[in-house]
């Protein structure tokens, strides 16, 4: 029994620990060269140890696990009310489910922080707010007067920026206007970087704006010239910005290229909403044509297709989707973890309600609605991470840890040309313009199927005395010597070129003295 | 005969030597002086090659050379060949400097003792030979005298030496040249050895003789001739070969530590070292008084009497603080004179200041500004703050108006009336008026930064934006309109060269132009109709329109009703059939609507265009829309959900052709009348949401005044315009579209290769060319460009998928963060990226394995010395890594070498001792050596081996052997 539990753990364990060797090491015994084997060897070594001492921590401090909603018998997850869960789960739970209802200032939108204690409203009639989530205390809250399209909290919750009728503003926390960032024009939607700290906002003139917001600097200003769009995402894994356009197609840019990075047409109708996993390989679009899709984005390849109406989606850190269109919001789930994504929860607001986000709390079990009557709150088992990790968001940092964290992320802040489609592929050797000879193999086959193809033409019939066997036959092997002929003038020019470099490569090394001679470079092998 | 061998051997020496010994010849004129007439005479001669050539040659008559030689003996003084002086040397003329001659040069009188030597060895080896002893009778006597003379020093037989001369005649090489370091032997000993023999002689008698002589016998039996030491480079050869292997030995134990060392993944050069100083008292203790100054110091601090003081109670200090009558005295006498100073300079600064002379502080303001102006042009710190204070004084001007005749003074007297003041005030408001003006005169301008004041553009876009302004839009349209002219009347010149001028971008650009002309067309006719309806209306409406201001207003309830009214005069300038409201709105509508949509499509072309056009062409649907919700009553109201529907629909099913259209339209029209149908909350609320952005410029409207009523929900019932486009064009052919695009980017990142063509006319005036069509390494060469282009387009990411493209464009920025090449040790790539897989970062990894991970190659403190390697005995075997445990190891192994020493010593204590690990080979070895030690000590004891000598060892085995057994007793039974 013992022995079982065991050989459980250590089965446990050895898959977290391959988790965090992130891959196959190089295969040592290849190398030639002994001492980089050796190093490689220690290194080896060394990131097996980290990995274990990972897999440790995992296990023994990351001890909470996520919940879900779990059916008996014939009953349906996506059934089961808000009430009934607010009946079941503990009262803090239970304060995360409200409305607010606030009628006035039009549809509302919102932002949290990356650690979710803060969240920013904006309501469209010019309404701003941040409030504390923790005690849901209203820290500032003010009137702009004008149109506000959306609202986004910079690198902590000290900042947010705000896009207005006319321009883009920055406001602190207090509500005092910072900056008033003309170059935008009048944005429809706006993404913050967090590594990059770059502020990614998409005007009415359809234009991609990137502002560094530490130096104040223009990082990028392009056109995407596919109309207007107010669908924008940044995708978490490698900070490139996606786009929906009206014909359907979504485009993916980084702040320095000024074309797309990919396009890639996902509906026939226009898009009206993406979103990407945390994992950065999966991402979701909706059509005006009543499609949902799921895209694989290392192959570029549709998933799944669902049906159904969606204004806005988010993905939860755990995976949930949620899409919402009029007063309904739908959550989608993986429980098979096969990325086949089916009905997990819905709720439906009251009617007349019109929701304009979408937006999961980061560390909580909660979704955020703003919509056209206020903002409400709605518990969603299973959707937020359970565990956090101080360094990196933590809800329940003193002012100290913030100023300190702002400095440490703005030491590690990220140059924006990082950005890529795989960062993983940073440090790597450059892919080369030139195209790779092809290989000997290659070569020779290439060169069979040619012979092939010559000795495949149907020779003509000739008159008489001209159509000997003998004549054929020649003409036939004629055909071939042809066909054989361009391979074997490009086997011979290179040859003759790798024959010349060695005789200069010769030529150094006997123009150098003889004693320093044996220090000439040596053909690589 | 004598004298002719040494002649001839001076000859020969001559011959070798050439002139150069002229000197020693004249040393030799005594024995030389007899043959002077056969000495041969020296000259110019050939090489010796040469002349056995001419030899051989010359074979027949021999006696050629003799007869030269007579000749060159007859010819006597006339080829004698003297060694020239060096010019140098000459002195000539003093042309060139004196140099020293380092070649020695003996005096004259000079005589070369050891060659006389020589001469005499040479005699007496002649005279040892006994050939000849008359031949010199000088030398004999010489002889006799010295060995007299040794005789008597010695006292010694004179035979001895003698015998010596006897036994000289041996020719012994000389291993090292003769120096005055080395003596020759003959110089030593005169003419012979002393041999033992002698030196024994003198002892003959004496006692202990008998046992000397007898060991000198002894040796002389056994003497042995030694060998003659190996030449010298093979000695150094073989001392080297040594030196070698010792060396060797010697480096190959630093091998295990060198290799540690390089394997090692982290080096430590800071271990348990105290850099000593620690704080600053510590430092400060260690201080020493070198300088004069400090050493006074010092002096003074350390005084016994003061050092005392303070460590009593510190009252003698005040004793010994006391200062002199002196000290004191100088001290205020200086206070004294400071003070004085001071005062002085005060009350001239008073009385400078009590003037009241303008034109002394003219001149010395001018002064001043003179001494700032030099200051300025000295550095330009001061021209900086120059310009700050300017830009203050300008900043506070703007803020206070302080010239701008604000001041009580200056408004009294405009009160009164400028024209009434004399000439002096009218000139001192004046003068303050162009103060004013020079003070906010703008000095630098600066560069507006995108939150200052608004830039011309801006306001350009502002008033566009504000242009719900009757004049202020027709304005606006009159400037579109210009603007378009333009565009249809610009002739784009094609441009003749670059890449514009490939045919397929000539196309390409004619077609985009064709396009644009016919927008601008449409533009145009739009503009101008809405034109007229707009200067209609400003005939009518007058002065009403001037006074609104530059927003749109759409709250104003007076304007309305005069618009309504107006309303249907204003239709009959649309050239339509229809004269009905909704329709002409509608169509107006339409337009606009295509006008947009091509220009989202062509917004790459001209966007600044664009920028304009859009906000035109929405400017007149919105006037025409605003006239009907602003209209009040009930009616309006009516009229402007039946649009919203309506156009809802009519978007909806924009393919439907316009009869059908129009019959919708009547029955629309049918249903106005209506009124109870008409209104529908829930469809507004729907449209609410719809709405796009558009709909801010509605609400805004609202808000800049402020009143946000709930009643504002009307607006959203207007459908957006974005909206409406994106409607209209669900179900299009985005595929196809798509498709072409990506085509158009295929194209323009792997250019299709144009094709072949010959220059026109060129070889086409014979029919054969013509007939031949193109050269065929043209037509190659497009293949192979065709063929690269499709391989390339073969490797794209995305060729298998059809609805994606990926840029293959590199980024240039983003290159740096890739390698060139592989980096040194590495040879693959995988291997690389394989290595480089794990982030190393504090984010990424546990606390504990990132000081592992990020260690540098050498831990070192600052300020500490690298000493240069120490030996460290170190088993080559053990790995790197356990280097650190290796110490106690190499205890350990010490160990087990004593325990098993004292196993062979003593084998009775196999038993008692528990056998270390790895020690099981070595006990049969041990135990076999053990009995045959008892086997011997028992031998011994018992004297069965019998030596000549009793030796030390023996006794030891017996007392061995006898312990042993005692012990081996005592341990077997107990």
């Amino acid at each position: 029994m013992l022995m079982d539990l065991y050989t459980e753990n250590s089965d446990e364990m050895d898959t977290k620990i391959k988790k965090y060797l992130r891959g196959e090491g190089a295969n040592l015994e290849v190398l030639k060269d002994k001492k980089l084997k050796g190093q490689l060897a220690a290194r080896e070594e060394l990131y097996g140890k980290s990995a274990k001492a990972a897999a440790k921590a995992e296990k023994w401090l990351m001890p909470s696990e996520g919940g879900y909603l779990e059916a008996e018998g014939i009953e349906k997850t996506w059934r089961i009310k808000q009430e009934s869960i607010a009946r079941e789960v503990d009262i803090l739970s239970s304060k995360n489910q409200y409305d607010i209802v606030l009628p006035e200032l039009g549809p509302y939108t919102l932002d949290f922080t990356s650690s979710g204690r803060y969240m920013a409203v904006a309501g469209r009639k010019g309404h701003l707010a941040v409030i504390d989530m923790k005690n849901m205390g209203l820290i500032k809250e003010f009137q702009v007067r004008e149109t506000v399209r959306d609202v986004v909290f910079l690198h902590n919750e000290l900042f947010f920026a705000a896009a207005q009728k006319k321009y883009l503003y920055i406001y602190n926390r207090d509500g005092t206007e910072l900056h008033c960032l003309k170059e935008h024009g009048p944005v429809l939607k706006l993404q913050f970087l967090k590594n990059h700290f770059l502020l990614a906002s998409i005007n009415k003139f359809s234009q991609l704006h990137y502002q560094d917001v530490t130096t104040g600097e223009m990082v990028g200003n392009y056109r995407t010239g596919l109309g207007r769009s107010d669908v924008m995402q940044v995708n978490p894994f490698n900070s490139v910005v996606a786009l929906g356009h009206s014909n359907g197609t979504v485009s993916m840019w980084k702040p320095t290229s000024a074309a797309p990075l990919v396009k890639m047409l996902c509906h026939r109708g226009p898009v009206s909403a993406v979103a990407f996993h945390s994992n950065g390989h999966l991402m979701a679009t909706a059509g005006m044509e009543r499609k949902i899709k799921l895209w694989d984005l290392r192959k570029f390849e549709v998933l799944q297709t669902l049906t159904g109406h969606a204004k806005t989606m988010d993905f939860s850190q755990k995976g949930l989707l949620a899409t919402a269109t009029g007063s309904f919001v739908q959550i989608l789930g993986d429980f098979s973890a096969s990325q086949n994504y089916s009905r997990y929860m819905g709720h439906s607001m009251a009617k007349g309600y019109q929701i304009r986000k979408v937006l999961f709390r980061p560390y909580e079990d909660v979704l955020g609605l703003g919509h056209s009557m206020g903002w409400s709150s709605i518990l969603i088992p299973g959707s937020g991470e359970p565990n956090f990790d101080s360094w990196v968001a933590n809800p329940f940092e003193t002012s100290k840890q913030r100023k300190e964290k702002e400095i440490r992320s703005l030491l590690d802040k990220l140059p924006p040309e990082t950005i890529m489609l795989d960062p993983t592929k940073i440090g790597t050797v450059r892919p080369s313009r030139k195209k790779e000879q092809p290989t000997k193999q290659e070569r020779e086959a290439e060169m069979e199927a040619a012979i092939a193809a010559a000795k495949d033409i149907p020779i003509k019939k000739k008159t008489k005395g001209r159509n000997k066997p003998s004549k054929k036959l020649r003409k036939r092997q004629e055909g071939v010597e042809r066909a054989k002929r361009p391979f074997l003038e490009q086997q011979m020019d290179e040859e003759e070129s790798s024959k010349k470099k060695r005789l200069k490569l010769n030529e150094e090394e006997n123009q150098l003295p003889k004693s320093l001679q044996r220090f000439a470079r040596k053909k690589a092998t | 005969m004598v004298g002719k061998k040494i002649n001839s051997r001076d000859e020969s020496k001559h011959k070798k030597e050439g002139g150069g010994n002229r000197k020693r010849n004249q040393l030799n004129s005594k024995t030389l002086n007899q043959e002077k007439n056969t000495k041969r005479r020296t000259g110019p001669h050939l090489p010796t090659a040469l002349r056995k050539e001419l030899e051989l040659i010359n074979h027949t008559n021999p006696s050629n050379i003799d007869e030269e030689e007579i000749d060159s003996d007859d010819a006597n003084d006339v080829y004698e060949y003297e060694e020239a002086i060096p010019e140098e040397e000459s002195k000539k003329n003093r042309r060139f400097d004196s140099v020293k001659n380092f070649e020695y040069e003996l005096p004259d009188q000079f005589e070369d003792e050891n060659l006389a030597s020589d001469d005499n060895d040479e005699d007496d080896d002649v005279n040892g030979s006994g050939e000849n002893h008359n031949g010199d009778g000088v030398e004999e006597e010489d002889d006799v005298r010295h060995a007299r003379m040794l005789q008597g020093i010695s006292g010694l037989p004179s035979e001895a030496f003698e015998g010596k001369k006897r036994k000289n005649d041996v020719v012994i090489s000389e291993a090292y040249p003769e120096s005055e370091y080395n003596p020759s032997r003959d110089v030593l000993d005169g003419d012979g050895r002393i041999s033992i023999q002698d030196l024994l002689d003198p002892l003959h008698g004496k006692s202990g003789f008998s046992k000397l002589r007898k060991s000198v016998h002894r040796m002389e039996r056994k003497s042995m001739s030694i060998q003659a030491p190996l030449p010298k480079p093979d000695q150094e050869k073989l001392e080297r070969k040594v030196a070698y292997e010792q060396s060797k030995k010697d480096i190959t134990k630093w091998e295990p530590l060198v290799k540690r060392n390089r394997e090692a993944s982290t080096l430590y050069f800071d271990e348990s070292i105290d850099l000593g100083f620690s704080t600053v008292g510590a430092i400060a203790s260690e201080f020493e008084p070198r300088t004069d100054f400090e050493k006074k110091i010092a002096s003074l601090v350390y005084d016994n009497e003061v050092v005392e003081a303070h460590q009593k109670d510190g009252a003698r200090l005040l004793e010994l603080n006391k200062i002199s009558v002196e000290d004191v005295k100088d001290r205020q006498n200086r206070l004294a004179k400071m003070r004085s100073l001071l005062f002085s300079h005060e009350i001239k600064a008073k009385r400078i200041k009590k003037i009241k002379s303008k034109t002394f502080h003219r001149l010395l303001k001018k002064d001043r500004l003179k001494a700032a102006a030099a200051e300025m042009e000295m550095d330009p710190e001061a021209v900086k703050e120059l310009a700050m204070k300017q830009e203050f004084k300008r900043a506070e001007e703007r803020m206070t108006l302080k010239h701008k005749n604000s001041s009580k003074w200056a408004k009294r007297i405009l009160k009164r009336g400028l024209n009434v003041q004399d000439e002096g005030t009218r000139g001192a408001i004046s003068e303050q008026l162009h103060q004013h003006a020079l003070l906010t005169r703008k000095m630098n301008s600066m560069k507006d930064s995108s939150s200052s004041d608004e830039s011309s553009d801006e306001d350009d876009r502002d008033e566009i934006s504000a242009g719900s302004d009757q004049d202020v839009a027709s304005k606006l349209l009159e400037r579109a309109k210009e603007k378009t002219l333009e565009v249809i009347e610009e002739d784009d010149e094609v441009p003749k060269s670059g890449v514009l001028s490939l045919p397929f971008m000539v196309r390409g650009l004619k077609k985009r132009k064709e396009t644009a002309d016919e927008e601008a067309k449409l533009a145009l006719q739009e503009y101008e109709s809405s034109l007229k309806h707009m200067e209609d209306k400003n005939g009518i409406e007058g002065q009403k329109t001037g006074t609104s201001s530059g927003r749109r207003v759409f709250g104003a309830p007076k304007k309305k009703v005069e618009e309504s009214s107006k309303r249907i005069k204003a239709d009959n300038y649309y050239g339509n059939s229809d004269s009905e409201n909704d329709f002409e709105v509608k169509e107006d509508f339409d337009v606009g609507h295509n006008r947009i949509d091509n220009l989202q499509k062509d917004i790459n072309i001209d966007p600044d265009l664009l920028c304009d056009k859009s906000e035109i062409g929405q400017d007149p649907m919105f006037k025409s829309f605003d006239d009907i919700v602003k209209d009040p009553g009930p009616k309006i109201t009516f009229e402007v959900a039946i649009f919203a529907s309506d156009s809802w629909r009519k978007i909806k099913n924009l393919a439907k052709n316009d009869n059908e259209h129009m019959r919708r339209e009547t029955k629309i029209d049918a249903s106005i009348k209506n009124p109870s149908k008409v209104v529908q909350p829930p469809l507004s609320e729907q449209d609410v949401e719809e709405v796009g952005d558009e709909s801010d410029t509605d609400s805004e409207g609202q808000m800049v005044d402020g009143i946000l009523s709930s009643g504002t929900k009307s607006t959203y019932e207007l459908p957006s315009q974005a909206d409406l486009i994106r409607r209209a064009f669900v179900g299009d052919d985005v595929e196809e579209d798509f498709e072409k695009d990506k085509q158009e980017i295929l194209n323009k990142e792997n250019p299709e290769p144009e094709k072949p063509v010959l220059l026109p006319g060129w070889g086409q005036w014979t029919c054969v060319q013509q007939k031949k069509g193109l050269p065929s390494w043209m037509l190659e060469e497009h293949e192979n460009a065709k063929k690269k282009r499709e391989d390339a387009l073969k490797k794209r990411r995305d060729v298998h998928l059809t609805h994606v493209i990926i840029s293959e464009k590199l980024d240039k920025k983003a290159e740096k963060l890739h390698t060139k090449t592989l980096p040194f040790p590495y040879t693959s790539k995988e291997v690389l990226e394989q290595s480089i897989r794990m982030p190393i970062g504090p984010e990424f990894n546990p606390a504990t394995a990132i000081g592992a991970l990020n260690r540098p190659d050498v831990v070192k403190k600052p300020g500490v010395i690298i000493k240069p390697i120490k030996f460290e005995d170190l088993n080559p075997h053990e790995r790197a890594e356990e280097h650190k445990r290796s110490g106690q190891k190499q205890k350990k192994k010490t160990a087990n070498r004593l325990r098993l020493l004292a196993w062979s010593t003593y084998p009775f204590l196999v038993h008692k001792v528990p056998c270390p690990k790895g020690s099981s080979f070595w006990l049969p070895p041990i135990q076999v050596f053990a009995s045959f030690n008892l086997l011997l000590s028992i031998v011994m004891s018992v004297n069965f081996l019998k030596f000549r000598r009793r030796h030390w060892w023996q006794s030891c085995y017996i007392w061995a052997g006898g312990v042993y057994h005692l012990l081996d007793h005592i341990f077997f039974f107990q």
